[in-house]
């Protein structure tokens, strides 16, 4: 990380092979033309997805931003924003990086043009189907993985078209090895691949809906083994890919270390792989797991931060042109954010920091970090460096840039620290008891108005990052008006002599042999990608003692299904956790923690995984009818200043028990007990349910449709949690009628 | 620079080795403990504490002074690769015990210009990365093959256990009936309308005509309008009826305050009262005549 200035080598300038064996060169074209359109989506969706995000930010401070529509609601923008961002931005900007240096890397165009067209216009296909479905509330709930079944098998599709350009660009290479940034782009297409189709298998019931094949503590385990590896393989190994192509040509200089390439690249995905229990910490998972992830967590440090001292270490001389240089000044930045963001991921896994920050917004704080670091300002470089040589012309002013710059880092000061503050400031009030060994703070509300202040200058951190994004697009669009696209790059390389007479081959690292065989190195990466997950999700499936059951728990009633599917339609879990954690601070608030075995009949799990409004596990029976209707037509009325939006639509709009059936079936096809032909009485089950929930409401003076939405809410709502409660109750009136 | 963090470290230790000593002193003494004892026990301690500071530094002192010997012993071939030749480099201050040997030599590689040096892994990295290891498997060893570790279910039995301890034991009968009397001093009736308001006011109604809660301004009552009654009310709640239990959220005093503030509604007739509900009550019946 010092500055030693270091004269370039001289081994730079002689070529590497001697001239009489030089064999005949090649002429090729690179494909430029994809590379600019994956880079306008990029900045295309990167602004929808940012200001969608500024959105959601406002509603927490201010929640008539909701807007009374339920397209509009939080519980349906949250998920849209994390998609757009996730998807749609990094995901085009890892396409655009690796559609430009895989040509390069590899000496030869990508193989297939039209698999290219194909790549592109599925991608944004999906993002667009993203776009309608979320906010129609069709959504499947298990983050990042929101989008319904038909959704899931046109993102395998393309995926596959992606792997199959990419494979086929390596096959046709001029290069006899592949470049560590390659590692890093076929660690991710397998890895991807992998998590992607087993998190989301699931039964359809209907075109746009489907149960998970897995249930509660499975299904958990199932979702943030994909949800943290999203992280690793989406947001992160292909940007370490990308790292290593930019930097060293941005800054001109050599990769500091190959070895040490080669230990953090087999380290990182081997180890990340195991980590994804830590967002289950103090939950229903069986110890072990927890331990498991906890341990690799910690072990996660090294190896990342392997790629960030590889990184900035390869800007020692170079730190000069740092200054000038706002690519440069981008790519410090981006890479400082992710050391420091895979510092705190390891400290959050240690069980007595996530006690505190769990559900709270220090874990929104952290991965913005990440996220508006990490892949927004290596994605800003990349696209910075990328335009001027796509237009073959000046960038249109690096003053713009240099703005962007530091309207990006105020933007990420002003979002990251507010958040730390609250969650921080959440964290500790929830647990703070009272001399007399009370809770400090026993109206949760208390806790959530103090973080308003907090929200607002996240949204206004928020704002100053995306009106840099501005200047990017203003600043892209003059530069390509200042120049024309050289849609197919002349380039020259020599042809691939065969093995033999290739003097590389012999010396060298016995790594070396793995790069020059991509099929060994593929197979390589998946066995170490493989064993975490099924070390840790066998056993959690197949041995029994890890998830006792509970024979009082039972299987929901129909109306109870559909009120659970409204809850999903709504996405209250984005706010809401249904995990009661063992600690005194939330028994004390909640009631009995939670146990593995009531969630056997989640398909899927809803145990959230942020706390903007309280815990919902146990608050089956807590309130009268009366109050969830007041409540969820107008939040206030029951909780004065609550910013949660009201729901008005649920007392206009009809339950449809047209799929209901349907649901019964494919349940009971997944396990749940339900008795046979149970699926052809459901809707009457249903309807009698609702018409007890009507009756009860009369008598509070609130007249209500039996098939109104808010009905089969209020009937999943009251019996959350409360199975086992049953026998406790049973005894304890049992008790006083004998003691009477 | 690396002098001085090694003086840190070792002040670090010398107070890590003092403490169990000093925890086991504060409890003997705490028993008995008079305040002369406690204040000869801190004197003793914050002499020990400057003593080994002032050993450090001398030590520090020494290492400085000595550093050119130092570092000509570092240098003899015989020591300079011996395990105490290393930790003799770090006193000296030899960076590439640290960051490594940094030779930039390039590799015979080339990828669209892109060239790679082939350095050593940093020490400080590596040793980093060992040292992680060791910790993961020590920390699945202590809870899983040794089960020293406390897991989370008797970490949870552990901490109701304290709290129990440290929270005086109160008669927690559901049916046992309090004998309090309500209060009636404007400054607990001022503190019972504020808790109202915050924590009973949403189902209540702010001046108790009820709401989703049934109106508490009436005469009648469905668990009673005594105040050990409503008290009772207040802090098992009414389970399925949406009577909240306030036990644990506010304290005996707080609830009392509330109850005693709830019966000074009686009879005040508020705007959009809730019809009666349950049974007719005289508003001061004794606990005694039930």
């Amino acid at each position: 990380m010092q500055a030693e200035p270091l004269a370039p080598p001289a081994a730079l300038q002689q070529p590497l092979i001697p001239p009489t064996s030089r064999p005949a060169v090649d002429t090729f074209f690179y494909d430029n033309k994809i590379v600019r359109d994956f880079g306008i989506a990029t900045v295309f969706w990167g602004i929808i997805g940012m200001l969608v995000g500024v959105l959601a930010a406002f509603q927490l401070a201010r929640p008539e931003l909701n807007m009374g529509t339920a397209f509009t609601t939080f519980g349906r923008i949250r998920p849209l924003h994390t998609n757009a961002v996730i998807f749609a931005f990094v995901g085009n900007g890892i396409f655009t990086g690796v559609y430009y240096s895989l040509q390069r890397l590899c000496k030869t165009r990508m193989y297939s043009d039209l698999l290219g067209k194909l790549h592109f216009w599925g991608w944004q296909l999906v993002i667009v189907s993203a776009v309608a479905t979320l906010p129609l509330g069709f959504t499947t709930s298990k983050e990042y993985a929101e989008l319904e079944w038909p959704i899931d098998i046109a993102i395998t599709l393309v995926w596959v078209v992606f792997g199959w350009n990419m494979f086929g660009t390596i096959a046709r290479r001029r290069e006899r090895h592949l470049y560590v940034g390659i590692w890093f782009y076929i660690a991710t297409f397998l890895t991807v691949a992998v998590l992607h189709i087993v998190n989301s298998i699931e039964l359809p019931v209907s075109f746009l809906k489907s149960y998970s094949l897995y249930a509660g503590v499975q299904d958990a385990l199932v979702q943030w083994w994909y949800g943290h590896n999203a992280v690793a393989f989406f947001l992160t190994t292909p940007y370490l890919g990308l790292m290593y192509y930019f930097l060293p040509k941005a800054a001109g200089r050599p990769v500091y270390s190959y070895r040490l390439s080669i230990i953090h690249f087999w380290s990182l995905i081997f180890i990340y792989i195991w980590a994804g229990p830590h967002h289950l910490l103090y939950t229903a998972l069986p110890d072990w797991a927890q331990s498991l992830g906890v341990a690799f967590s910690v072990m996660l440090i090294a190896p990342s931060w392997g790629g960030m001292i590889n990184g900035l270490l390869t800007l020692r001389g170079a730190w000069d042109k740092v200054r000038e240089e706002p690519v440069l000044k981008f790519m410090v930045v981006a890479i400082t954010a992710y050391g420091m963001a895979t510092f705190e991921g390891p400290m959050l896994s240690l069980k007595n920091v996530n006690a505190i920050a769990h559900f709270t917004d220090w874990i929104v704080a952290h991965v913005h970090v990440g996220a508006l670091g990490w892949n927004g300002f290596l994605t800003f470089a990349m696209l910075y460096w990328l335009w001027p040589r796509l237009y073959k012309t000046e960038l249109y002013s690096k003053k713009l840039a240099t703005t962007h710059f530091w309207l990006g880092t105020l933007g990420i000061v002003f979002y990251a620290i507010p958040m730390y503050w609250a969650g921080f400031t959440q964290g500790l009030m929830w647990k703070q008891f009272n001399a007399e060994g009370m809770l400090q703070y026993p109206n949760f509300l208390e806790t959530v108005l103090q973080l308003v202040p907090m929200y607002y200058l996240r949204g206004i951190g928020g704002l100053l990052y995306v009106s840099g994004v501005f200047l990017l697009m203003y600043n892209l669009y003059k530069t390509a008006q200042a120049g024309t696209l050289v849609a197919n790059e002349k380039a020259q390389a020599p042809a691939l002599v065969p093995e033999a007479e290739d003097p590389h081959v012999q010396a060298g690292h016995w790594h070396r042999w793995l790069e020059r065989r991509p099929f060994q190195l593929a197979v390589g990466a998946t066995v170490a990608i493989l064993i975490g997950g099924a070390v840790e999700m066998i056993p959690t499936f197949l041995v029994k003692s890890n998830v006792p059951t509970i024979a009082s728990v039972k299987p929901y009633r129909p109306l109870e299904l559909q009120g659970r599917d409204l809850y999903i339609r709504e996405g209250c879990s984005n706010c809401h956790t249904q995990m009661v954690r063992p600690f005194r601070s939330e028994t004390e608030r909640y009631g009995e923690y939670s146990k593995a075995g009531e969630y056997v009949y989640d398909r899927p799990f809803l145990w959230g995984s942020k706390r903007t409004g309280p815990d919902l596990q146990r608050v089956g029976q807590k309130y009268p009818h009366s109050w969830h209707y007041n409540h969820m037509l107008d939040p206030t009325s029951m909780s004065p200043g609550s910013i949660m939006p009201p729901y008005p639509w649920l007392f206009e709009q009809k339950i449809d028990y047209s799929i209901l059936p349907a649901k019964i079936k494919v349940l009971r096809n997944l396990g749940t007990p339900y008795p046979a032909g149970f699926d052809q009485v459901a809707v009457d089950d249903a309807r009698q349910q609702a018409q007890g929930i009507v009756a009860d409401l009369k008598k509070e003076e609130i007249e209500v449709m039996p098939d109104k939405e808010i009905v089969a809410l209020i009937a999943y709502l009251q019996r959350l949690g409360t199975d086992i409660k049953v026998k406790p109750e049973q005894t304890a009136t049992a008790a006083t009628a004998a003691a009477q | 620079m690396s002098r001085s963090r090694l003086a840190y470290s070792l002040a670090g230790a010398a107070l890590l080795a003092a403490r169990p000593a000093l925890a086991q002193a504060a409890d003997t003494g705490a028993a008995s403990a008079t305040d002369a004892q406690r204040t000869m026990l801190w004197f003793v301690l914050t002499t020990l504490v400057l003593v080994l500071m002032v050993f450090l530094l001398l030590v520090v002192a020494l290492i400085n002074w000595m550093r050119p010997q130092l570092r000509q012993l570092y240098d003899l071939p015989t020591v300079h690769d011996t395990w105490s030749g290393r930790v003799l480099g770090l006193l000296v201050g030899d960076a590439r015990l640290v960051q490594g040997e940094v030779r930039d030599e390039l590799l015979d590689h080339d990828y669209d210009g892109i060239h790679e040096f082939d350095n050593d892994l940093p020490p400080w990295w590596k040793y980093g990365f060992y040292a992680t290891i060791v910790f993961a498997i020590g920390y699945v060893t202590y809870y899983h093959v040794l089960k020293t570790g406390q897991l989370q279910g008797a970490e949870y039995a552990a901490e109701m256990q304290q709290a129990a301890l440290l929270i005086a034991a109160t008669p927690d009968d559901p049916n046992q009936v309090t004998t309090y009397t309500a209060l009636t001093a404007p400054a607990e009736l001022s503190s019972g309308k504020s808790l109202f308001m915050t924590n009973c006011a949403p189902c209540h109604g702010a001046s108790g005509e009820g709401k989703v809660g049934p109106n508490l301004t009436d005469e009648y009552w469905l668990h009673g309008g005594e105040v050990n009654h409503v008290y009772k009310t207040i802090k098992y709640g009414v389970n399925g009826k949406g009577m909240v239990a306030w036990k644990g959220k506010l304290s005996g005093k707080q609830m009392l305050q509330v109850a005693s503030y709830v019966l000074s509604l009686q009879g005040t007739k508020p705007a959009n009262a809730k019809p009666p509900q349950g049974e007719k009550e005289a508003p001061a019946k004794a606990v005694a005549s039930r």
